[in-house]
């Protein structure tokens, strides 16, 4: 079997189409499930009251919004270094359902934070790098757009996503390194989760489930980014005929 | 199975919030991404059809003047 072949837009294209909808299902079915767990299933937490509730979206959307860079900034690295076309669209296609998971995060972090420690915004080391993250996501965004040349605007936003992941780790570490307002990691790489059985089954859904839905939509938007640049392609060979 | 407590003990406007910011963001990114795709394929049929009128521009104008008069 030849993998290189998937690696070609013409034929990814169709793949893509056809995977698209069983990513979509899934991931519906599982948010559903993912619900219904967290909030008939998962008991009051006895610190917290119902407020801990925002966990089933904070957590996920948090974690999205770091892999997704990581991901992000590996494609485009591929992309940059062995020209890779197919890699740097993948690039461009995670940007934006990154960015959004990162508002998301921060959104409802904020939320959360008021009836917890009594205001929606702090200058902490997490919340702070989660900021900064968003703008490297809207930089990268930005970047891409304010270039015409696509390979030249790929090659530009890979070596901005490459430097910015330094961040990821420093958001995953900060509540550790420093004296933090946000609270410490409840599922740790080592050892055991710090929380209840529904309620981490509730949280593990939902990830899986925002994990599936930025899978379709990402594929929706690099199949848009394939045919786009195809036709400015063609427009390009035609005025110059 | 117990319904929740839909004022989730005070905290409704905080839970029920980053839910529905939540499902507002889904919305948008899903719609703008139809609108994307809708817009690409007027482009495509637009480009086929300047393909096509490029042969025969003579018969579009004729019938564009029949319709008028």
């Amino acid at each position: 079997m030849n993998l290189y072949k998937y690696a070609s837009p013409a034929t990814f294209y169709p793949l893509a189409g056809k995977m698209i909808p069983w990513f979509a299902i899934t991931s519906a079915i599982l948010f559903a499930v993912g619900m219904y767990v967290g909030f008939f299933i998962a008991p009051t937490d006895f610190q917290q009251g119902d407020a801990y509730r925002i966990i089933f979206i904070h957590v996920p959307a948090a974690w999205m919004a770091m892999f997704l860079y990581v991901l992000m900034a590996i494609y485009a690295g591929i992309g940059w270094a062995f020209n890779a076309r197919l890699s740097s669209m993948m690039a461009s296609a995670i940007a934006i359902t990154g960015a959004m998971f990162t508002l998301l995060s921060l959104v409802t972090g904020a939320l959360w934070g008021k009836p917890t420690w009594g205001t929606y915004w702090a200058w902490d080391a997490r919340m702070t790098s989660t900021l900064i993250l968003l703008f490297l996501y809207i930089g990268f965004i930005s970047l891409q757009s304010a270039i015409d040349d696509t390979r030249r605007a790929d090659r530009a936003g890979a070596v901005l996503a490459l430097v910015g992941v330094i961040n990821v780790p420093i958001i995953y570490f900060s509540v550790q390194w420093w004296n933090t307002l946000h609270q410490g990691a409840t599922i740790r790489i080592l050892g055991k989760p710090t929380i209840a059985g529904p309620m981490l089954a509730a949280m593990l859904i939902m990830l899986a489930a925002c994990w599936l839905y930025s899978v379709a939509v990402v594929l929706i938007r690099l199949r848009c980014i394939i045919l786009e640049r195809e036709q400015n392609a063609s427009r390009f060979a035609e005025v110059n005929a | 199975m117990n319904w929740p407590d839909l004022s989730m003990g005070g905290y409704g406007f905080y839970v029920w919030g980053s839910y529905i910011f939540a499902l507002v963001l889904i919305a948008w990114e899903v719609v703008s991404l139809k609108q994307r795709k809708k817009t690409l394929r007027q482009q495509q049929h637009a480009q086929q059809e300047q393909r096509s009128s490029s042969v025969s521009p003579a018969v579009l104008t004729g019938s564009a003047n029949e319709t008028t008069s």
